[in-house]
């Protein structure tokens, strides 16, 4: 199979959506004529135009509330708020207007509404450029969160985040653009709401997303040398989560570990832990382990943004003492 | 106060140490804070100073090339020079006091690695997964020690437990398997005391004219007790037939013949063979069948046909073990057994005079869905009358 970076499987997923669908259009600051901060929506505006390719002006209470009167009057808008860290300047747009608008019309209306976005630590852009908000948005009823970790996944999310009836915050992450994975070339999409086993193992489950996701892979790869037969699994979606493959896996291994880039306190594990907590408490064989970031504003300092952030060798690590 | 001095657990993967020298002498004064011993772990020399000011009362382990496990007690600080002190410590398992614990977090001191406890304040530390596995297989958690964090037992452990229990046993008792035989036995006596509405009779015997009739019948062949028995116990049953009944498929069956089981101990086990058609044997006949089938049921060399069809009227005796009276389990498909006690002087009253006398005391167990107390009692009071007058 062809192998694509993750920028350009969800450049495809734009743009075979656009094409397959005259209702979707993208909008947001400099994804027009210079193609996006990050370049996923390179080439676009050539071949779509200004109508269905849009520069916004630097405001992205702004970007959002387009994006959700468009979508109540009957187009798939797809927006792009450039960094994460920036979604407190539209949490009212996407809180209040985008996650409940349906609900409080009744059903009469609805949002089919995708807000892209990237965070995540790893070019030292320091406090206000590498932050990890999912967990904010978790607690919003009425949105999707989804974070695929790969370029496969990456593109038969977008798709299905664009077609899906309801707000979709579709969080991408930085340091995954430029790497490659398979990608077949005809169509296909991937459901909203199941999770992903990377890796099968028997000894204990990682439950984890995004880029931590591969940092979880390469220390499941590590410790298969040292006999330790770890599962991985890729939530992709957080909301809503996927208690079935997460309950099965852990009915097999009896050990959990969180691996999240976002802060600890009030942070992504916290939920998921707390579900597993609920569901399989008489499946656990020791108390379910979280490795998040550390509760500090991320550090400019590459040295210190490392040490903010959980690395192989603290899976490794945690691994090791709940198996041994 | 004694206080322990113990090996200094330096760094996360330090499970022993060496002594390379005592900084202090027994019976010094060792100011707190000050060098005490000098310790190898392995590439690099700590010098230990001392938590506790007092004399160095005692030096357990001298500087020497022999490893010694952390927290292993290597000597007693004492506040006086001559203060008893224990006699062969040999790993410290008291909790470290919190403000013991400060001054070991303290720069340089030594980290002290506490005895992993499943048990914190009377409540078992497990994991909810091992607490259900413990459940179902049976096993107490109190007996598993755990390895997870802080002693927390956890599913291995239960498993590794599981696994000891199959391949050694508990410690505190064997497993003895059940022999076929054993089992055949269990099976009977407690069908038997489940199905059977058992209840008893007992009589006290006078022997003392047995005793003389089998003296004088001994002299030829030798006659026992239960020879004398059988004989008697085989005529008696011909006037009360429903002794010699046995229930087979829920049927009364009332044989022609009497039989009469005799309850043998042998090596592994009981073994019920049948002595056939006693009521019309003489009592050497029956004395002779009697030790032929003793001596076959020792040597386990009993045929099918000597065990009948089950067995009838049982005679059990333990009389040989001094055993003074006992009831019986009555052996399906018979209804009735009877246990016999050893013979004994005892005084008796016989009109109004107290004298002395052979007694025997005889139990019957009986099956009442078959037998009456009435019927019971009749057949024992006829039995105790010929066996005391020798007539019938």
């Amino acid at each position: 199979m062809r192998e694509i970076t993750y920028r350009q499987a969800l450049n495809e997923a734009l743009k075979e959506e656009m094409e397959r669908d005259s209702t979707v259009f993208s909008a947001g600051e400099d994804i027009a004529i210079y193609g996006g901060a990050y370049g996923v929506t390179a080439d676009l505006w050539k071949k779509f135009g200004d109508d269905r390719v849009k520069d916004t002006p630097i405001s992205e209470s702004a970007i959002v509330g387009i994006g959700i009167g468009a979508a109540m009057t009957g187009m798939r808008p797809v927006v792009e708020i450039m960094y994460i860290d920036f979604i407190p300047l539209c949490l009212e747009q996407i809180a209040n207007q985008a996650a409940k608008i349906r609900y409080m019309f009744g059903g009469k209306t609805k949002v089919p509404l995708t807000i892209r976005t990237e965070g995540g630590t790893g070019r030292s852009l320091g406090a206000h450029h590498s932050q990890s908000l999912e967990a904010w948005l978790l607690h919003i009823p009425g949105l999707k969160v989804v974070m695929p970790s790969t370029s496969y996944d990456a593109k038969g999310l977008l798709k299905s985040a664009i077609r899906d009836d309801n707000p979709v915050i579709f969080i991408e992450h930085k340091m995954l653009y430029n790497i490659k994975g398979p990608v077949p070339e005809e169509e296909y999409t991937i459901p909203i709401g199941i999770a992903d086993i990377k890796k099968e193992g028997k000894d204990v489950t990682i439950l984890s997303y995004s880029r931590m996701m591969l940092f979880s892979l390469e220390a499941a790869k590590i410790l298969e040398k040292d006999g330790i037969n770890v599962e991985v699994i890729d939530l992709r979606t957080l909301l809503p989560l996927d208690m079935e493959t997460i309950k099965k896996s852990i009915k097999k291994t009896n050990k959990v570990i969180i691996v999240e880039e976002d802060t600890k306190t009030g942070g992504t594990g916290a939920e998921v832990g707390m579900k597993i907590m609920e569901e399989c408490f008489d499946y656990l064989d020791a108390p379910i382990k979280r490795i998040a970031g550390a509760d500090v504003p991320m550090p400019k300092s590459p040295v210190l943004e490392k040490i903010a952030i959980p690395q192989i060798d603290d899976i490794i690590r945690e691994v090791k003492l709940i198996t041994s | 106060m004694i206080k322990e001095i113990i090996m200094p657990k330096l760094g996360e993967t330090m499970e022993e140490g060496y002594i390379v020298r005592w900084a202090k002498n027994e019976g010094d004064y060792v100011k707190k804070g000050e060098v005490l011993f000098e310790v190898m772990s392995d590439k690099t020399n700590f010098e230990i100073e001392s938590l506790y000011e007092g004399y160095l009362r005692k030096i357990l382990y001298p500087a020497s090339d022999t490893s010694i496990a952390v927290i292993t007690v290597i000597g007693y600080i004492t506040d006086k020079p001559d203060e008893e002190i224990p006699e062969k410590p040999q790993i410290s398992e008291k909790k470290v006091e919190p403000k013991q614990t400060e001054d070991a977090i303290s720069k340089e001191a030594p980290i002290i690695k506490q005895e992993k406890k499943s048990v914190d304040e009377g409540r078992i530390k497990v994991s909810p997964v091992a607490k259900k596995l413990a459940e179902e297989m049976g096993i107490s958690l109190s007996d598993i020690q755990g390895t997870g964090e802080g002693g927390r037992i956890e599913k291995k452990d239960v498993l590794y437990y599981a696994e000891i229990l199959k391949s050694q046993g508990n410690p505190q008792y064997e497993v003895m398997q059940w022999t076929p035989f054993r089992k055949i036995i269990a099976d009977k006596l407690t069908y038997s005391k489940q199905n059977i509405p058992h209840y008893y009779l007992s009589s006290r015997f006078l022997m003392d004219n047995i005793t003389k009739e089998k003296e004088k019948k001994s002299k030829e062949k030798k006659i026992t007790y239960t020879d004398f028995l059988i004989f008697w116990t085989a005529r008696t049953i011909k006037d009360f037939p429903l002794l010699n009944a046995a229930v087979v498929n829920n049927q009364i069956r009332l044989y022609k013949t009497i039989d009469i089981g005799l309850a043998i101990s042998i090596e592994d086990g009981l073994i019920v063979p049948i002595i056939k058609d006693v009521a019309n044997k003489t009592i050497e006949e029956i004395s002779s069948l009697r030790e032929n089938i003793v001596t076959r049921a020792k040597n386990k060399t009993l045929s099918k046909e000597d065990m009948g069809e089950g067995a009838r009227f049982v005679i059990s005796n333990l009389g040989m073990f001094g055993v003074k009276n006992f009831s019986a389990i009555i052996s399906p498909p018979g209804v009735a057994i009877m246990a016999v006690g050893t013979i004994e002087k005892e005084p008796i009253i016989k009109s109004n005079n107290i004298t002395i006398a052979e007694t025997m005391w005889v139990t019957l167990s009986l099956d009442h869905r078959i037998i009456d107390g009435t019927y019971g009692g009749k057949f024992l009071q006829t039995l105790q009358k010929r066996i005391e007058n020798l007539e019938i």
